[in-house]
């Protein structure tokens, strides 16, 4: 069987490393933005090809199908959705994995998907405000409390202020944040030519977050493991917004700190909205659908956002504990022939993964590209761990380069977190800078200590959510204006 | 004594000023006689002020780091003659000034900067160095607990924009930051736009933490080393009411310190907790004045007492140490003359202090410690308390390992309270 698979970074390559193992035999093509050497190596070995394109466009992708002429196609990254590089393969009759350009919306615009949340009455919904105008977002930012504001597109996980307002002695100086940042997000947005609302101002609730990753046909839904991502930069929960440096799954189905309930309310709203997508939309969605939720005392199970794919790093979880044949079950997907199909994983096993970036990432990705680095291999499969390839450049000369985002992802898995995270810590000093430019991960990703302060946090959220779902209270946030009356307004602040 | 509060906002667009301001406002409680703030720059720039408006106004950076002292003749920060960095120590220490110049010449030379810094105290001895802060002129933090220091550092966290470190974690919380990590001893942190490091330095065993840390210092809403202080204080009391001998009507606390002591011991004999003073003026701490004067007028002005409720009642007062019984004597005298109480049973949540400091955390004068020079009987004829009653070391030991603490008790005349580990 041939698959081609579009994509260059460490989800891909955990995609291909599942696909490998099919009885189907398949061979790999992959269509890569840089010659991810992790992805070359699957290619090769599987006696498939690699090819360096721009697959954010549809025509080159489109060229490269018709050279392969594969059997399935799967679109790993949410760009080249949004780009309607899907569209073009489906109406060139190939079978794909992956959402269409107008499935893939509710990842691309955070409007849509949050409109879509509150027209259809969805559980885990959030407050929000949109702007497509400076004017507008200024005017209104003036008298904004306690929120978050994000890019209204995605943008590869970066933009977002958290500014938690809930003390007026501050609030000021909260304000002239917000601001100074909704000028300096505009013109950042500004080279987003395919979207209306530029800014998005939303509720700020706070908890445990986690992934829930689903595969579906557009009628059956198959839920894949709960991981849980970890979207700061540095050690202890500090430092700047990233794409994700690590992850943590297992054992089974749920997470040390999420419970079957709470799984259960979580795959049905993602299950909702992705009806009530369809709906709108007017088309299947046929691919990998995601929320990243939050566990908040608001509502319980909440929605941050959605992905329009596999979640990264969290696919890389899935590498050690997919029983099933995983192959089988996107070609079925991309089929329309889901039904029936069942997923089982290692049930035992629980898995950490850990990225590895330059310094510079995510903020200065500039200086953070163009360093030689080096991973021994030998030396992490000794640990029983593996490397993904993600943001890492081959060269001609033999040697890699990072290219300005996560390097590697090391994967490693074990009956219990502490062994798991004993060998992880190992198998990070495998990878070496060469030229000594600083590299850095977290260590704290997947110890003892950190999972206890989550199921804490958790517990503390469930007594919160608990509560007020008692008093018929989940989602509201009353707020009262003497003389104005009582609304349901979260968004504005202390400073009138 | 001094206390740290260091803030990094990794976005530049933040001006600090006014949260360095609050920050420094909930450390008050620390020791408040002078304040010191600096922030990066051509050259590192400090500025001192016994008021706290006037040193946060320069804080109008991305990063400050500040100090809060209580001697004026202190030099708790210092920077060097190039302006290269500046080393906030929370004690004065003889290796400050080796220390600063080998961080200079290691900062200047653009070495890696948390390999300099453990190079540095190593060389500098690192077994008297305290609890630093440094600051560069590029802006970077490296923050480091020391194994032989006394008090805890708090890491934490404003959403995705700053990192705070300060000696207590009140600051954290009203800053509107999660605490995200008690820094063992030997811990550090470097804190860079791009990079933040956790490390390990200093062999010395840990000499644990100052047993007035817990005591009387921290704030009750502080946790110290994961352990809840106001927990903490209401479990000595708890202790303390098994040395209850005869009836009293009410228990009653001396402001402020010593209400949560106060609550827990009223909880075990079921006589009710009364409030008995008022203070006027704000919170002074009595304890952390040097001069005697200043001292006793602060005492004065905590205890107006709320007549009513305790006249003719038979009264268990608590207090969570004795020094030299001045605020006791003080309070006993109005609970009697000015109240008109029958009965004063006094109740220490800690053992008889009998030692200086060996390490001079707490200015305690030999001469002036009334448990070290008092007899019992003539304590309590002094305070004119009807009897005098303490916790023993194996109480404070006992309830210090319950929490998993290990607190020095050198001035209660033993190694350690709690854990040894």
């Amino acid at each position: 069987m041939k698959v081609l698979l579009i994509g260059s970074g460490g989800r891909e390559h955990a995609l291909a490393k599942l696909i490998r193992r099919s009885v189907l035999e398949p061979r790999l093509f992959v269509a890569m933005d840089y010659r991810n050497p992790g992805l070359e190596k699957e290619s090769v070995e599987t006696g498939g090809k690699m090819f360096i394109v721009n697959t954010v466009s549809a025509k080159d992708v489109a060229n490269v199908a018709e050279e392969v002429s594969p059997d399935l196609v799967v679109v790993g990254p949410e760009e080249p959705q949004f780009h309607g590089v899907t569209d073009v393969l489906r109406e060139r009759g190939y079978i794909v994995f992956g959402a269409s350009s107008r499935c893939a919306e509710v990842e691309k615009s955070k409007v849509f998907a949050r409109s879509l949340m509150w027209k259809h009455d969805i559980y885990g919904r959030l407050y929000f405000k949109a702007f497509t105008s400076i004017e507008e977002a200024r005017k209104f930012i003036e008298f904004a409390g306690d929120v978050v504001i994000k890019p209204a597109r995605q943008a590869g996980g970066k933009g977002v202020k958290v500014l938690r307002d809930t003390q007026a002695y501050l609030s000021r100086d909260r304000a002239e944040v917000k601001k100074t940042y909704i000028e300096k997000l505009f013109s950042e947005m500004e080279g987003y030519r395919d979207i209306d609302y530029k800014i998005i101002v939303e509720q700020r609730v706070e908890g445990v977050e986690y992934t829930s990753m689903i595969i579906t046909d557009g009628d059956t839904i198959l839920p894949l493991p709960l991981v849980q991502d970890h979207p700061h930069a540095f050690e202890f929960d500090i430092g700047p917004e990233t794409g994700g440096m690590g992850s943590i799954q297992g054992p089974g189905w749920i997470l040390p700190f999420i419970t079957r309930e709470e799984f259960g309310k979580t795959v049905e709203v993602v299950s909702q909205v992705l009806k009530a997508l369809q709906s709108e939309v007017r088309e299947k969605y046929v691919g990998a659908f995601a929320g990243q939720m939050m566990l908040t005392g608001i509502w319980g199970p909440t929605v941050i956002e959605f992905y329009s794919r596999f979640g990264d790093p969290e696919m890389s979880n899935l590498v050690p504990i997919v029983a099933s044949d995983f192959l089988e079950i996107l070609d079925k997907a991309a089929r329309r022939k889901l039904a029936g199909a069942k997923l089982d994983i290692d049930e035992d096993r629980v898995t950490i993964v850990k990225a590895i970036a330059p310094a510079g990432y995510p903020d200065n990705r500039r200086i953070a590209a163009g360093h030689p680095i080096h991973v021994d291999e030998g030396g992490v499969r000794e640990l029983g761990c593996e490397v993904l390839y993600a943001s890492v450049e081959l060269l001609a000369n033999g040697v890699m380069y990072t290219k300005g985002s996560r390097v590697f992802e090391i994967v490693c898995s074990s009956d219990n977190y502490d062994d798991a995270y004993e060998r992880i810590e190992k198998a990070i000093t495998y990878v070496k800078s060469l030229d000594g430019w600083p590299l850095f991960y977290r260590s704290d990703i997947g110890s003892r200590e950190l999972l206890n302060d989550r199921i804490r946090a958790a517990e503390r959220v469930r007594t919160i959510y608990g509560s007020r779902s008692r008093r018929g209270l989940l989602g509201k946030v009353l707020m009262w204006v003497p003389g104005e009356g009582v609304s349901d307004n979260p968004l504005i602040g202390f400073v009138r | 004594m001094g206390s740290l509060l260091a803030i990094y906002a990794f976005d530049e667009l933040w001006n600090l000023s006014n949260i360095v301001r609050y920050g420094l406002m909930s450390l008050q409680h620390r020791g408040a006689q002078n304040f010191v703030v600096c922030i990066p720059g051509e050259r590192v720039k400090c500025l001192h002020s016994e008021n706290i408006d006037e040193v946060s106004r320069g804080a109008s950076k991305n990063v400050a780091l500040a100090v809060i002292g209580n001697d004026s003749d202190n030099m708790l920060i210092e920077v060097d003659d190039s302006g290269v960095v500046a080393i906030a120590s929370e004690r004065s220490w003889d290796g400050a000034s080796r220390a600063l110049q080998a961080l200079s010449n290691a900062f200047s030379n653009g070495g890696d900067p948390v390999t300099s810094f453990i190079s540095t105290l190593n060389r500098v001895s690192d077994d008297v160095a305290p609890s630093m802060a440094v600051l560069t002129k590029r802006g970077e933090l490296v923050i480091w607990r020391s194994p032989s220091s006394f008090s805890p550092l708090v890491l934490g966290s404003y959403g995705f924009d700053m990192a705070i470190v300060s000696s207590e974690s009140v600051a954290i919380d009203i800053l509107g930051g999660d605490v995200k990590r008690f820094l063992k001893p030997g811990e550090g942190i470097y804190i860079a736009k791009y990079i933040v490091k956790h490390f390990t330095a200093g062999v010395s065993e840990h000499r644990g933490l100052c047993t007035f840390e817990l005591l009387y210092l921290a704030r009750h809403d502080a946790i110290v080393d994961g352990v809840s202080v106001y927990e903490f204080r209401k479990h000595l009391g708890r202790e303390l009411a098994k040395y209850l001998e005869s009836d009293v009507d009410v228990v009653v606390g001396v402001p402020e310190t010593a209400l949560p002591y106060a609550i827990g011991f009223a909880e075990v004999i079921k006589k009710p907790f009364e409030m008995a003073f008022m203070a006027t003026g704000g919170r002074r701490r009595s304890m952390l004045f040097s001069d005697p004067f200043e001292k006793i007028v602060s005492i004065h002005l905590k205890m107006n007492p709320i007549r009513g409720v305790l006249e003719g009642k038979r009264v268990a007062l608590v207090d969570d140490s004795m020094v030299t019984g001045s605020t006791i004597k003080t309070v006993s005298q109005i609970l009697r003359f000015r109240v008109g109480v029958p009965e004063v049973h006094l109740f220490i949540a800690s053992p008889p202090l009998i030692m200086p400091c060996p390490f001079s955390v707490l200015r305690l004068d030999m001469k002036g410690l009334l448990a070290a020079n008092l007899s019992q009987s003539l304590a309590r004829d002094y305070l004119e308390v009807d009897s005098l009653h303490w916790l023993s070391k194996e109480d404070v030991d006992r309830v210090a390992s319950r929490f998993g603490l290990k607190l020095c008790g050198k001035c209660f005349g033993v190694d350690f309270f709690g854990c040894r580990k």
